[in-house]
């Protein structure tokens, strides 16, 4: 019988009550359902983030394991910021940054704007456009390698088909006038889908009622668009922006497989430089500084993109 | 901007959140500018005060 | 028909911006196609000039991927008959394949990475989701951005101190380690999405059930769970694509035992240099999947992309 006495007790106690002898409290369950995500955050990031704090402030090398590391203040701080070689890998970063942005955005936007006319077929012709941001960036790379060898690649074979250049003239990635563009342009075509994607949610997200009350105000096509598309997707562009300059600020796995930071340190971006210093020349303290520095550059552009967030959310 | 300033005199978030936004936004130009050295060198405290500056004034009561 | 529309783009221009999109669509997808023509080429015909489109297609790039292979003195071919149609293909190169390649063994290791990773960061994120999104808890938006700032960090800044502490316990380049990380790193993701399935979810069918006498657990499991379901399929969707996918903490922090694919493949060597159709098949193995998962799952993964970066 399911009529025990608990049952039967519970059925006659106030619901309040009821709840607190047949489970747990809603408090004691939220604590149980959080603490294990807190938990894991706080020692797989928390705690290595302490860390890396405290060793950024010593000469530690992880390669050394029976010396004692020693305290060094902020010496490492000093020497990362002083150095005009890091300074140049700052640079690259910044010319990988500036241009992937501008042609997703330019690029991404077109499309959206092009798939929002929803013609016939659209949303399968979206996920082909899709496939490539969805595939990993290592293997990708690697096989864009491929692509850019000169003489037998694929890429400079359309070149020069197209240029009426010799395909073995040039050196996508042994050149150092090309190989910034040689990493601009794969990033282009992987991550261009997320800019289309963010942009068409802004496009869908516009009324129709707004383009209807334009219409009757007799306000031209193009008028519309800079004063009502522009506008309402502008949210959505900026999210896209912040999303792809952090992710791109951290780029690591796409373009050590591409180029490995070469020629020289032309595509050398800040991960590829931090990971020379902390595990092919263990200076551990050192790199740890430099972690610190990409992380808090990190940490406040997130704070501005939660920002950016909320304005989106309000609408 | 007569707003702005008084939110800031009031200790409003919104303002407070744009200042800092504009300082990290600073920091982080000056980390990855070309023209200068010392921009470079002074790129991260500043970047550093702007995201501070961003999770204390975060917790400001909201303007009206 | 009722009335006419202003918005509804003309014939003319829907024609137009479809040519154009589709046009895109086919310029994207030369690189990939030429990933999956080249795993069936022969290493002559890979690298030839002007690159073939054409050609006639051979297993050898997939049977120099999944064997190791010696070269033997014709005495010993010739003694030896070749014993199916994967030795008669080496043959031609005066070898005979000695054993299995170490790619099956990183393909499962990404397998149970994936798979383990996805399992653990989907379930501790549909509670952590779950009590963000029905009870108070202090300090809520502050807990929420911490755990999504964790996700922005640059895995090679964290990579130092997991390293590190890895090593003191033990646990670098084991399975249950990289399943942590990726775990650790999935989670914010997993906590951020389903948090915005589930306040979808009306509160009304819970308090329903609590006052049909369910306890808060029971209304979890038995109300809540499946209405989330497609929130939650489509968040182990992402979270398995981005295990499978990493590349830095796998190259830094393993090397044999739990190695993934993705640092494997590049390193697939042939004679004399890299062996463009072997490496090619791998990446064809390793990347359909995700690329099937795709086109069968579109409505949900679009969803959740957008969803993602556009909802809090």
């Amino acid at each position: 019988m399911t009529d025990t006495i608990a049952n039967r007790a519970a059925k006659a106690t106030p619901q309040r009550v009821a709840r607190k002898i047949k489970g747990l409290s809603d408090r004691a369950i939220a604590w149980i359902f959080v603490a294990p995500t807190i938990f894991l955050l706080l020692a797989i990031n928390i705690f290595p983030l302490i860390w890396t704090i405290q060793l950024s402030f010593t000469n530690y090398r992880a390669n050394r394991l029976n010396r004692e590391p020693e305290f060094i203040g902020l010496r490492n701080y000093e020497r990362i910021l002083t150095d005009s070689d890091i300074w140049l890998n700052m640079q690259a970063t910044a010319h990988f940054l500036f241009w992937t942005i501008a042609l997703q955005v330019l690029i991404g936007f077109t499309l959206a704007w092009l798939i929002n006319k929803k013609f016939k077929g659209n949303d399968l012709w979206t996920t082909i456009i899709v496939l490539p941001m969805m595939l990993s960036p290592a293997v990708v790379g690697n096989f864009w390698k491929f692509l850019y060898q000169p003489q037998i690649g694929l890429f400079n074979y359309i070149v020069a088909f197209f240029t009426g250049k010799d395909p073995s003239s040039f050196e996508m990635l042994g050149s150092v006038q090309l190989a910034p563009w040689s990493i601009v342009i794969v990033d282009t075509w992987m991550w261009t889908p997320f800019v289309m994607l963010i942009c068409l949610a802004g496009l869908r997200s516009i009324p129709d009622y707004i383009y209807e009350a334009a219409e009757v105000d007799r306000a031209s096509k193009l008028r519309q668009f800079f004063t009502i598309t522009i506008p309402m997707v502008l949210p959505f562009l900026m999210l896209a922006v912040l999303f792809r300059g952090i992710e791109n600020f951290k780029m690591f796995d796409l373009v050590v497989q591409l180029t490995g930071g070469g020629p020289g340190s032309t595509t050398e971006l800040t991960s590829i430089n931090l990971k020379r210093e902390a595990f092919e020349k263990w200076r551990t303290g050192y790199a740890s500084a430099y972690a610190i520095i990409l992380f808090v550059t990190v940490f406040g552009l997130a704070s501005i993109y939660v920002k950016a967030l909320n304005k989106v959310k309000e609408r | 901007m007569r707003t702005f300033l008084t939110g800031l005199m009031r200790l409003r978030r919104g303002p407070w959140e744009m200042l800092a936004t504009i300082i990290i936004a600073l920091g982080v130009f000056m980390l990855m500018q070309p023209f200068v050295l010392w921009a470079f060198t002074y790129s991260f405290i500043t970047t550093l005060v702007g995201t501070v500056m961003f999770i204390v004034v975060s917790h400001f009561p909201e303007g009206e | 028909m009722s009335a006419y529309s202003v918005t509804e783009p003309s014939t003319r221009s829907k024609w137009f911006a479809g040519s154009l999109v589709i046009l895109y669509a086919l310029i994207t997808m030369i690189p990939l196609a030429w990933i999956m023509l080249t795993g069936f080429k022969s290493p002559s015909d890979a690298i030839s000039y002007p690159p073939k489109v054409v050609f006639e297609p051979t297993l050898e790039g997939y049977v120099n991927l999944f064997t190791t292979r010696t070269r033997q003195t014709q005495e010993f071919l010739d003694a030896n008959p070749p014993q199916n149609w994967a030795d008669e293909i080496v043959r031609e190169y005066d070898m005979v394949i000695v054993g299995p390649s170490k790619f099956g063994e990183r393909f499962l290791n990404s397998v149970i990475i994936g798979f383990g990773s996805t399992f653990l960061s989907v379930f501790l994120g549909t509670l952590a989701a779950y009590a963000f999104s029905r009870f108070k808890i202090p300090l809520a938006d502050d807990l929420l951005f911490f755990i999504l700032s964790t996700r922005m960090m640059p895995p090679i800044a964290v990579a130092i101190p997991i390293f590190l502490m890895y090593r003191n316990l033990g646990l670098s380049d084991t399975h249950l380690g990289m399943i942590l990380l990726y775990t650790a790193v999935n989670i914010s993701l997993a906590v951020w999405l389903l948090k915005g399935f589930i306040d979808e979810i009306p509160r009304e069918y819970e308090e329903a059930a609590l006052i049909d006498g369910y306890t808060r657990f029971q209304a979890f499991y038995k109300v809540v769970l499946p209405q989330a379901a497609t929130g939650i399929a489509s968040t182990a969707i992402f979270c398995l694509i981005f295990a499978w996918n990493e590349y830095a903490f796998a190259v830094l922090l393993t090397s044999a035992t739990a190695q993934t694919a993705p640092p494997f493949i590049p390193t697939i060597i042939g004679v004399g240099g890299l062996d463009w159709p072997a490496v090619a098949a791998g990446a064809t193995i390793f990347l359909l999947p995700v690329m099937i998962f795709t086109i069968l799952l579109r409505k949900h993964l679009l969803r959740g992309i957008t969803f993602g970066a556009v909802r809090k």
